[in-house]
């Protein structure tokens, strides 16, 4: 059994309409060139971490970040591209998810373990992080620029001395502002309400 | 914490269609090169390392090598265990060809369909590293009692988006792969299916210790030395091991300019006496998110029944390392390397019993 508290969320389902402005902001300048996918990410991580109070993270904590589509807008521009002709470098890059993970790595200023699974509900995603990641945590992501996007992240800290007043929810249910603590165990994934 | 055992490996690469035709391949100095071509004034002919079965329905080739390496790993035994897909494309050779959609979920489901498989399923994607670190998401699975056994499976098949890509980020060589080569000039990219079944209940000669997966956002096409020794410490931590254990490391040098010449520097800050090394990438070519299994498959095959790689290409004597022309004579500790797009860099540890 495992029990993580969240300790900062950002759960933009879909982001405000000046999600750009706000990451410009965050970032001190537009970003350039890094794609829709990294911008929304980007936007997510990065407010999560400013919710939890953090500028970056510690070097044992790991990032996790799922999507069902993943780089589908730039995938398809490449695909089209190469009808005719190579496709421009930086729109190869951005068909990769994890350029991501190391965009935000590079402005966090950290290095440490990270990746990204694909297609995966939450709650695997969070088993499978949670069998990985050690008494710093991680910042758990979940992505995805179709129908109006989703940046959805959370901080999340081992934590053991919460006992009681956890129930069973589904597995999307985690990114959720009314949640305080979530629980791993055997029967499945459990979550405790704020109180 | 439980063991975790290398009990089974299968490997479609271009040196063979299984790991005893691959192993054969490579003692008699490897195979031909093939080609690859692109459309447009930009594109042109590159040097590819195919495997050898037909081209035609993506995702009926895909299919057939996926059961037929798995099959040699013995997978059908633990189909209700844990799959971790790692890869780079998924199935986008069969978008290319109009016969499967840009959906992760889709893509998952069409494997495991393919492999009858019962258990939970993980599409891991850290572009090259993407079978290291399934290797260790899996061992933690397995270390922590979650699942019994996993079969780690790294697909990396024909498509055109990969190649142009790597071709426009000018990172492909003209002629050849030449590892730690003074010539060295780019890539020579590849297609592998490669499947590594992992148990903690089936003791075999390869126990996987530990590993480590450092990204490092610094360089988006390339790796940093900084942390190269990073992903070094964190795994030999890991693993519960000194340097000074490590008899063997199996390095990326894929031929890459500078790639090779960062792997080589945080070679020399992390161990104070190099250990033996040995690169596949000349015999097999870079194949990607499979590329982790595929050569670990290699490996210890080649060490169990002795076989190993011959380099054509004079060596970079500038870089302070240099490729193992044998199989070292005892070898219990083996480190196994890829660094990749994403600033990742990822390596696992291997103890042979």
């Amino acid at each position: 059994m495992k029990t993580f508290a969240i300790s900062g969320r950002c759960i933009a389902v879909p982001p405000s309409a000046d999600w750009r402005e706000q990451l410009a902001q965050i970032l001190g300048a537009k970003p350039r060139r890094i794609g829709i996918w990294a911008e929304l990410g980007l936007y997510g991580a990065l407010r999560c971490l400013v919710d939890a109070g953090e500028k970056t993270l510690p070097a044992e904590a790991q990032i996790w970040l799922g999507s069902r589509r993943g780089t589908y807008v730039a995938t398809d521009i490449v695909l089209k591209q190469l009808r005719e002709d190579l496709p421009m470098p930086l729109a190869f890059l951005q068909t990769q998810p994890s350029q991501l993970l190391a965009l935000l790595a590079a402005q966090m200023d950290w290095k440490g373990h990270a990746c990204f699974v694909a297609g995966a509900e939450p709650e695997a995603i969070l088993r499978l992080a949670a069998a990985q990641a050690g008494e710093d945590g991680m910042l758990l992501g979940w992505l995805d620029e179709m129908d109006g996007g989703v940046s959805s992240w959370l901080r999340l800290r081992p934590c053991e001395e919460v006992t009681g007043g956890f129930q069973a929810v589904a597995a999307g249910a985690i990114f959720s502002t009314q949640i305080s603590h979530l629980r791993l165990d055997n029967t499945g994934l459990k979550v405790r309400p704020v109180a | 914490m439980k063991p975790v055992y290398l009990a089974g490996r299968g490997l479609a690469c271009a040196l063979g269609l299984d790991v005893q035709a691959s192993l054969a391949a490579l003692r008699q100095g490897g195979v031909a090169t093939s080609r690859y071509s692109l459309p447009g004034a930009l594109g042109g002919s590159f040097p590819y390392r195919a495997i050898p079965c037909p081209r035609g329905d993506w995702n009926e080739r895909a299919r057939d090598l996926v059961r037929r390496v798995a099959a040699e790993a013995g997978a059908q035994q633990i189909r209700s265990g844990a799959l971790f897909i790692a890869t780079s494309s998924f199935d986008i050779g069969g978008v290319e060809q109009g016969t499967a959609q840009m959906d992760y979920t889709s893509f998952s489901g069409k494997v495991a369909g393919w492999l009858e498989w019962s258990g939970p399923v993980y599409v891991i994607n850290t572009a090259c590293t993407s079978s290291l670190n399934a290797l260790i998401a899996a061992q933690a699975m397995l270390n922590a009692g979650e699942v019994q056994d996993a079969l780690v499976l790294g697909i990396e098949l024909d498509n055109q988006l990969t190649m142009g890509g790597f071709a426009a980020l000018q990172l492909l060589s003209p002629g050849s792969s030449k590892p730690f080569g003074a010539n060295r000039d780019g890539l020579v990219l590849g297609e592998a299916v490669a499947a590594l079944r992992l148990s903690a209940h089936d003791p075999a000669q390869w126990q996987m210790l530990g590993g480590a997966n450092v990204v490092d956002g610094s360089q988006p096409t390339g790796a940093s030395a900084a942390a190269v020794v990073s992903m070094y410490q964190r795994a030999l931590a890991a693993s519960g091991l000194a340097a000074n254990e490590i008899d063997l490391i199996k390095v990326q040098a894929a031929g890459s300019p500078g790639n090779d010449a960062v792997e080589a520097q945080g070679l020399l800050e992390a161990f104070p006496k190099i250990p033996s090394l040995v690169s596949f990438k000349a015999a097999m070519g870079h194949t990607l998110g499979a590329s982790g299994a595929a050569e670990i498959a290699l490996l210890t095959a080649c060490l169990e029944q002795g076989a190993w790689p011959k380099y054509e290409a004079a060596a970079d004597t500038e870089l302070g390392v240099v490729l193992a022309a044998s199989a070292p004579d005892r070898v219990r500790h083996v480190l196994a390397t890829i660094l990749g797009f994403g600033g990742s860099h990822a390596s696992v540890i291997l103890e042979r019993a």
